[in-house]
Order: C-alpha cells, then structure tokens, then sequence
C-alpha cells in the first residue's frame, strides 16, 4: 500500500500536518458509509473498504517515524529488523541516563522534574525531525542513509517521550 | 534489577539497544579471582520480553564462569519464555548484553595485566 498515493499526495517527508487533515476529511466525505445507507451492498462494502484504507493512510502519514519509514521502503531502502544501524555506543549512553533520571522523577512523583525532562527531550525530537527532513529531501543514498540511523533515534526519543505521557497521566490522575 | 559500580575493575559492563523500538539495555557481571560470577544486574527500558530476557540472562550468569556465560544463546532465552517471534529479538538483545559484558571485563582484565607488567 501505498499511503501518499491513497491519500493523494506527494510522496515526500516535508508535509504539513494540516494538509494530511483535509485531504483525509475531504475523501473520506465521499465514502461515508451514511452516503451510501440506502446503496446497494456491494457498493457499501467497497465504500467502507475505501473509508478504512483512507483512515490507515492518514494515520500512518501523520507519524513522522512511520511517515519517513514508508517513504524509505517506496525508495527501496531496506529497514528490515535486524538491519538498522546500530545505535551508537554514545547514545546508548545517554538514552539510559535519561530514562534513569526520568524513572527517578517519575516514581519520586516530582511533576515539576519530569517536565524538564520532557522539555529537553522534545527539543531534541523536533531538532531531529529537521535533520530528517533534510536528509530525505536529498533522496540520494547518502540522504537515506542518513535518515536511517535518525530514525533509530528519533526512537529512543519517542520511548522516552511515551513514557513521559505515562508519568504524567499518572501523576496528574 | 540493580547497578553495579561501572569503574570497579572485577565489573563488565553491557549497554546494547533495539534500534528499531528504541530499548535499551545495562547488563552487568562482578567477575572473582577465579573467573567466576558471583554477581549480575541488569537495567532494561523496554517491552516486558526484554526485560524478561535481561532478567533471565543475569538468573543464568550467577555462579557461572566467564567461559560458561560466554555460551548462553538467545535462543536458550526464547525457548525459555516462550518468546513469540516477533520477540526473538528481545533474546538477542540479552545475548548481545552479555557478550559486551564479557568483553568489557576481558578488556579491563587485560589492561590490568599490561599495568604490572
């Protein structure tokens, strides 16, 4: 499946999210399954089929990770498992040392040091996201290859920041 | 679970990480005189089967030697837990830890014994 296509944009990274919004709202206006209540069953189903591939699409489009993923696999680079780039020894590092400070502040309840955490951590997610960007806008190996060991960790900062969310439903609960 | 102090010279130290789930995992072994473990922590963010995986690694070094630790296979850790496959590459991840840990006191044991020589 092709997600650009379904939704019938251009196969590119750099896209706006509000874009993605009304091309989804747009297309799926016409499969809406009341449009179609009083249609023959055939009709029906190929509407709902279309409704459920528009709403796989966009949400696949709207998460930069699977977004950037697709976007490589239509290239034909290969991320298969066990094929990523190794993490660096550096990142790893780092990577534990975050995740320790943040399970420290999370289960000592101290909201405060959690969103600092949380502060730091999305500045660097959305500095990754524009060496991303970049890197797939070239659409040359060297670009792709690039975009591949970000992706790796743009990961890590995305476990982070889920876990973040955890602390906070819980702690704000 | 737990830590062991990272500059203690009878310490190897393990970081190893999932690349495509963003786990990371610290596996750590206290080696005696004679070669054998006598301690093994770990610390792992990720899925539960990673942290099953590293939690089991550390049960199985205990009370072995450095060369026994060294033939544990991910896929005695799979077999195990009974990991489905889409978390085989949890036990490989707890192998990858030891095997670094192991290497990480080999390489310490040798500069040791470079510094009396």
């Amino acid at each position: 499946m092709d997600p650009f296509a379904t939704l019938g944009v251009e196969a590119r990274f750099d896209l706006a999210p509000s874009d993605l919004e009304r091309r989804h709202r747009e297309l799926s206006r016409a499969v809406h399954p009341d449009r179609h209540a009083a249609g023959p069953t055939s009709l029906r189903r190929v509407a709902l089929s279309r409704a459920i591939e528009l709403n796989e699409a966009y949400r696949l489009l709207k998460d930069p990770i699977r977004r950037a993923q697709k976007l490589l696999e239509l290239r034909g680079v290969s991320v298969a498992e066990g094929q990523e780039p190794k993490p660096s020894g550096a990142l790893l590092m780092e990577m534990m040392e975050a995740r320790e400070a943040l399970s420290e502040a999370g289960h000592a309840k101290d909201l405060a040091a959690v969103e600092r955490l949380a502060t730091q951590m999305r500045a660097r997610e959305a500095a990754l996201l524009e060496r991303l960007t970049e890197a797939l806008d070239s659409s040359d190996d060297a670009g792709n290859g690039r975009a591949l060991s970000l992706l790796g960790e743009l990961r890590y900062t995305r476990r982070f920041l889920d876990e973040v969310a955890a602390f906070e439903e819980m702690l704000l609960a | 679970m737990g830590t062991l102090d990272k500059n203690d010279e009878s310490v190897g130290t393990g970081l190893v990480g999932a690349p495509a789930c963003g786990d990371v995992m610290r596996l750590q072994i206290r080696v005696s005189d004679d070669g054998v473990i006598q301690d093994a922590k770990f610390k792992t963010f990720g899925c539960g089967s990673a942290i099953a995986s590293s939690s089991l690694a550390t049960e199985w070094l205990k009370g072995k030697t450095i060369d026994e630790a060294d033939t544990i296979k991910n896929s005695m850790i799979a077999e195990e837990l009974n990991l489905p496959p889409v978390k085989i590459h949890c036990s490989v991840l707890a192998e990858d830890a030891i095997k670094s840990a192991i290497a990480d006191f080999r390489t310490k044991q040798a500069a040791k014994r470079s510094l009396a020589k």
